[in-house]
C-alpha cells in the first residue's frame, strides 16, 4: 500500500485524500515536529498516516498512555521550542481538560494545535459532545474546517495563528470531515527554523502564584481581543451571496447548504455566512455582514452554539432579525445533518417570503425496507468471545443467576459483548470507569458478587488507578483485563506493552503483571483464555474468594495473529451432519457462521480458527479444514 | 455525463466497502474529477452494516447524499443491499453480488431464508437489477476476498465513469501489494461479465 506516500508529494498536486490524511499534510507543511495522540475514531488517521514516514521527516509521532499525557507532551515540547501537536476524541479533550485550561494562562512558545474530532450522530462516540464549548471554558481560539482540503489548510495555518497569539490553538473537526476522501491540493512545505530552549519565566508557568494567576488572566483577555484581527488575515470566515436571507454555518454543514441553495436555484439569492473561526466568535465580521438582514437561519451539527453567539451579536448591534435554527425547532438538536433536514429547514422558512415560489415537490424514492439490524460483533476467534463464555459458565457453576451479576465494563471491542447472544455487559461509560463504578456498588452495599470487565489500553490509559482504589479500600471485587495486547477497537494502534512503535521507535515494555503485581491484589492469575476450562475455573474460584481478584486473560487480537501467521487452520459445517440446531451460533455469536437454508455454513475466509464453536455443536458437524486455501 | 454522479455501497464490514470507495475515490482524481466520499471507518463497523457514499463530478459540494439520489448502488452483500434500496435514483441501477451473508437476528430468526429468496425480493423491488456471480468469479481471479473488485469490473462496464488505467493505477496503490494482481483480475473478470451478458 502506497497511500502514506500521498501526503509526501510536491506543491500543487493534487491528491485524494481523508481528511485526516489531510491534517497530516497539513502538519509537514507547517513544519510540526512533535506529534502525540491517543487512539479515538474518528481522530487516529492522522497519527497513522504519519508514522510510517516520520523517521525521514524527523518528526516525533507516538502514541501516548493517554490524552492528557499527550497534550502535555505537546505543551512541553512547545515551550521547549518546537511546533507541537495533540490529537484526541472528543472524551478524550475531557481527560486532557485540565492541563488545557492552564495553558491558556502560561501560553506557548512554539505554536501548539489540538486537534479535537467530534462525532454527530453519533457514529462511534458514547455522548454528541460538542467541544466547541471547550474553546469557551479554556478561552482558547477555535477554528473548524469544512472539508480535507481546508482541513490541510487550517492545520497548517493554526500554527501560525497559535504563534501570532503566543496560545494554543483547537482545531476542530467533525466525522464527515476527518473521514471524507476528497481531492486536495498540496500547498509548500515550510521551513522554519526552531531553537530549542526551555524558556524559565515563574509568572507564566508556575500556577502556584495567585498574583501571577490573576496576572495571567488578564494577559490572557488581551490577547483574545486580538484573535478576530489576525484571524482576518487568513480569510477563515467568508460570505458569499446577497439578500436580506441570510444562512449564518460552519463545518461540513456549509458544504449541505450550499448545495441545497444550488439545488432550490437560490444561491444567488441568499447571503451564506461562513465561519472557519468559531472561539472567539468573529464579532465585527457578522455585524457587518448580519446588519442588512431580516432574516437569518443558523445551521450548525450538534448544541446551538453558533446560535446563541449570533443572538447576542445581534442585540449588541440593535439588529432586528427573525432568528431560525436549533431553539426554534427548524434544525433538530440530535444527530447529524443531512442535504434533507436543511431543505426541509430553507422550504420551511421561506414559505412566508418573497421567495416562496421554490419548488415543493420532493424527490420520490422507495421505502426503506424492514431489515434486521446487523450491530457489530465479536470478531471470529476473538479472544474476549472466550473470556465472556467462560465468565457467563463460571458463574452458572456458582450457582449464580446472570442477572443478579453486575457486569461493570469499559471501553474497547469487549462492549460488543452487550449484543446477543453473549449479552453480558452491564455498563460501558468512560475510560476506566468499570473498575470505579464496581467499586460503587460494593460500598453501596451490593451484596452479590461485582464483576469488572476492562482491556489492556484502557487499563493503561485509566484503569490503573482505580485498581488501586479498591485494593487500598479492601473492596471485594472481581476484575477481569482482556489483555489483547493492542488498541484493536480504533485500527490497532500500539500499547505501552509493545517493544517497537509504529514509528520504529524502541520502546521499553511495560509488563502489565508487574504492574498488577506491585499493587499486591488479594489474588491474581495470567491465563489464556483460549484454554477455556482454564478460564473457567480461574474464574469459579476467584468468585469464592474474598477481596480483589484480578483475572488477566491474556491473548492476543485474533485479527493480528491472522495478519502474521499463513497458514492457518479453519473449520467447516459437515452439511448431512447438520441438523440445524444452531447452537454453533447461538451460544458463541460468531459472525463466521451462517444459517441459511436451516443449515449452518462457515465463512471459509473470514473463520479464524478458534474453535470454540466445535465444542458447542452435538453433532460433532463442525470440521477441521486444514491447509484449505482462500 | 451528469454533474455529479452518486455512488452508494452497501456491505458487511470486513469486505472491502470502504477499500472499494477509496479505488474509486482515487482513479476519480486520477481521471480530473472531483470527488467526495463519506463513511464511518474504526473497527466497530467490522461485521456490522457498512455503507458509504462515494460522489464523483465537477464540482462536489456534500459529502453525503439523501434516498433516491443513487445513480448507483453497488451491492456486496444481498440484505445490506435491501437495506439501501431506497437510495436508488428514478433510472439508477443496482450492481449486487449473489452474496448472502445473514446477521445473527437473520441466521437465528430467518433461518430458512436463503440466496435466492433475497435475489428475488430486491429485483421485484428494482426492476434494473444486475446480480453478478461475484464470489464466483472472484475465486476464478485467486481470491474470494475480492469481490468487491468484481463489483468495481461490473460498475465500469456499466457506467463507463473511469479510464481502466486510472483504475488499476488505484488499485495498485490502494491495496496492499500481495493483493494487486488478483484484485486486478477480479476486476477484469467483472468487467468481462457485463461485456458478455451484452
Amino acid at each position: 500500500m502506497a497511500l502514506h506516500r500521498d501526503i509526501l508529494a510536491s506543491p500543487g498536486t493534487r491528491v485524494s485524500l481523508m481528511g485526516n490524511e489531510a491534517i497530516a499534510r497539513g502538519l509537514i507543511e507547517a513544519d510540526v515536529r512533535v506529534v502525540v495522540g491517543y487512539p479515538g475514531t474518528p481522530s487516529s488517521e492522522v497519527i497513522m498516516t504519519l508514522q510510517p514516514v516520520s523517521r525521514e521527516l524527523g518528526i516525533y509521532v507516538e502514541w501516548a498512555v493517554n490524552e492528557r499525557v499527550a497534550f502535555e507532551i505537546a505543551l512541553g515540547a512547545s515551550i521547549s521550542g518546537v511546533r507541537s501537536m495533540a490529537t484526541m476524541k472528543a472524551p478524550g479533550l475531557n481527560v486532557a481538560s485540565d492541563p488545557l485550561l492552564s495553558s491558556a494562562y502560561c501560553g506557548i512558545t512554539r505554536g501548539l494545535v489540538v486537534l479535537v474530532a467530534d462525532d454527530p450522530g453519533p457514529h462511534t462516540t458514547q455522548t454528541e459532545q460538542d467541544s466547541r464549548w471547550y474553546a469557551k471554558l479554556a478561552k482558547l481560539p477555535m477554528i473548524s474546517p469544512s472539508n480535507p482540503q481546508e482541513a490541510k489548510d487550517f492545520a497548517k495555518i493554526s500554527f501560525n495563528i497559535s504563534e501570532e497569539l503566543e496560545l494554543p490553538v483547537i482545531l476542530r473537526t467533525t466525522t464527515r470531515v476527518n473521514h471524507t476522501v476528497s481531492d486536495v491540493v498540496l500547498s509548500e512545505v515550510e521551513k522554519i527554523k526552531q531553537e530549542i530552549r526551555v524558556t524559565k519565566n515563574e509568572a507564566r508557568f508556575v500556577r502556584a502564584g495567585m498574583t501571577w494567576n490573576l496576572e495571567r488572566h488578564k494577559w490572557l483577555n488581551s490577547k483574545l481581543v486580538l484573535v478576530e484581527d489576525i484571524i482576518n488575515r487568513y480569510s477563515l470566515n467568508n460570505c458569499t451571496g446577497n439578500g436580506d436571507f441570510c444562512v449564518v454555518t460552519e463545518g461540513v454543514a456549509h458544504d449541505y447548504v450550499v448545495e441545497v441553495l444550488e439545488e432550490l436555484d437560490l444561491l444567488e439569492q441568499v447571503k451564506i455566512i461562513k465561519l472557519g473561526l468559531l472561539y472567539p466568535i468573529p464579532r465585527k465580521f457578522l455585524l457587518e455582514n448580519l446588519a442588512s438582514c431580516k432574516v437569518i437561519l443558523i445551521v450548525e451539527e450538534l448544541d446551538p452554539y453558533v446560535e446563541e453567539h449570533v443572538k447576542i451579536i445581534l442585540y449588541e448591534g440593535n439588529i432586528r432579525a427573525q432568528v431560525y435554527g436549533k431553539l426554534t425547532g427548524h434544525i433538530p438538536l440530535e444527530g447529524e445533518l443531512s442535504k434533507y433536514v436543511v431543505r426541509n429547514a430553507i422550504k420551511t422558512i421561506l414559505e412566508n417570503t418573497s421567495l416562496a415560489h421554490i419548488s415543493k415537490v420532493e424527490k420520490t424514492h422507495l421505502t426503506p425496507r424492514e431489515v434486521s439490524p446487523r450491530p457489530p460483533p465479536l470478531c471470529p476467534g476473538c479472544p474476549h468471545r472466550f473470556s465472556f463464555i467462560a465468565l457467563k459458565i463460571a458463574l452458572s457453576k456458582r450457582g449464580y443467576k446472570l442477572s443478579e451479576i453486575p457486569i461493570f465494563g469499559d471501553i474497547g471491542c469487549y462492549a460488543l459483548a452487550v449484543y446477543p447472544p453473549i449479552n453480558m455487559l452491564w455498563t460501558e461509560h468512560s475510560m476506566g470507569a468499570s473498575i470505579s463504578m464496581a467499586i460503587g456498588a460494593k460500598i453501596a452495599g451490593y451484596t452479590k458478587p461485582v464483576v469488572a470487565v476492562i482491556g489492556d489500553s484502557t487499563f493503561y490509559h485509566a484503569g490503573i488507578q482505580p485498581l488501586i482504589e479498591a485494593i487500598n479500600k479492601g473492596i471485594d471485587l472481581v476484575v477481569l483485563i482482556l489483555d489483547n495486547g493492542v488498541v484493536a477497537m480504533t485500527g490497532h494502534q500500539s500499547t505501552p506493552a509493545w517493544s517497537l512503535s509504529e514509528s520504529g521507535r524502541p520502546l521499553k515494555p511495560i509488563s502489565m503483571e508487574n504492574i498488577v503485581k506491585a499493587l499486591n491484589p488479594d489474588f491474581y492469575t495470567v491465563i489464556d483464555p483460549y484454554n477455556l476450562d482454564e478460564m473457567i475455573s480461574a474464574i469459579s474460584s476467584a468468585l469464592d474468594k474474598p477481596g480483589v481478584r484480578v483475572i488477566i486473560a491474556k491473548h492476543p487480537c485474533a485479527l493480528l495473529e491472522r495478519r502474521k501467521r499463513r497458514s492457518e487452520i479453519k473449520y467447516y459445517v459437515d452439511t448431512p451432519a447438520c441438523r440445524g440446531c444452531k447452537a454453533c451460533i447461538t451460544v458463541t455469536g460468531c459472525p463466521a457462521i451462517v444459517i441459511e437454508n436451516n443449515t449452518a455454513r462457515i465463512i471459509l475466509e473470514d473463520c479464524n480458527g478458534c474453535g470454540l464453536c466445535v465444542r458447542f455443536c452435538p453433532y460433532k458437524a463442525i470440521k477441521t479444514a486444514q491447509g484449505v486455501s482462500e | 455525463m451528469k454533474k455529479v454522479v452518486n455512488i452508494l455501497i452497501a456491505s458487511v464490514g470486513g469486505q472491502g466497502g470502504l477499500t472499494l470507495s477509496r479505488v474509486i475515490a482515487r482513479a476519480s482524481v486520477l481521471d480530473g474529477f472531483s470527488v467526495k466520499t463519506a463513511e464511518t471507518l474504526g473497527m466497530s463497523q467490522r461485521y456490522g452494516s457498512v455503507v458509504s457514499y462515494v460522489r464523483v463530478g465537477s464540482s462536489v459540494k456534500s459529502p453525503l447524499f439523501e434516498p433516491g439520489e443513487a445513480d448507483y448502488i453497488l451491492g456486496l452483500e444481498l440484505t445490506e443491499t435491501l437495506r439501501r434500496l431506497h437510495y436508488i435514483s428514478e433510472g439508477g441501477v443496482v450492481i449486487v453480488a449473489d452474496e448472502y451473508r445473514p446477521s445473527y437476528t437473520q441466521s437465528t430468526k430467518y433461518s430458512s431464508l436463503k440466496t435466492s429468496d433475497l435475489v428475488n425480493e430486491i429485483r421485484s423491488l428494482w426492476l434494473n437489477t444486475i446480480v453478478i456471480p461475484a464470489r464466483k468469479l472472484a475465486g476464478e481471479a485467486g481470491n474470494t476476498r475480492a469481490l468487491n473488485m468484481v463489483i468495481l469490473g461490473a460498475f465500469n462496464a456499466i457506467s463507463n465513469l473511469l479510464n481502466r488505467k486510472s483504475i488499476e493505477r488505484a488499485i495498485n496503490e490502494v491495496l496492499p501489494s500481495h493483493a494487486v494482481l488478483t484484485s486486478i483480475r477480479a476486476f477484469e473478470l467483472g468487467y468481462m461479465y457485463i461485456q458478455q451478458a451484452r
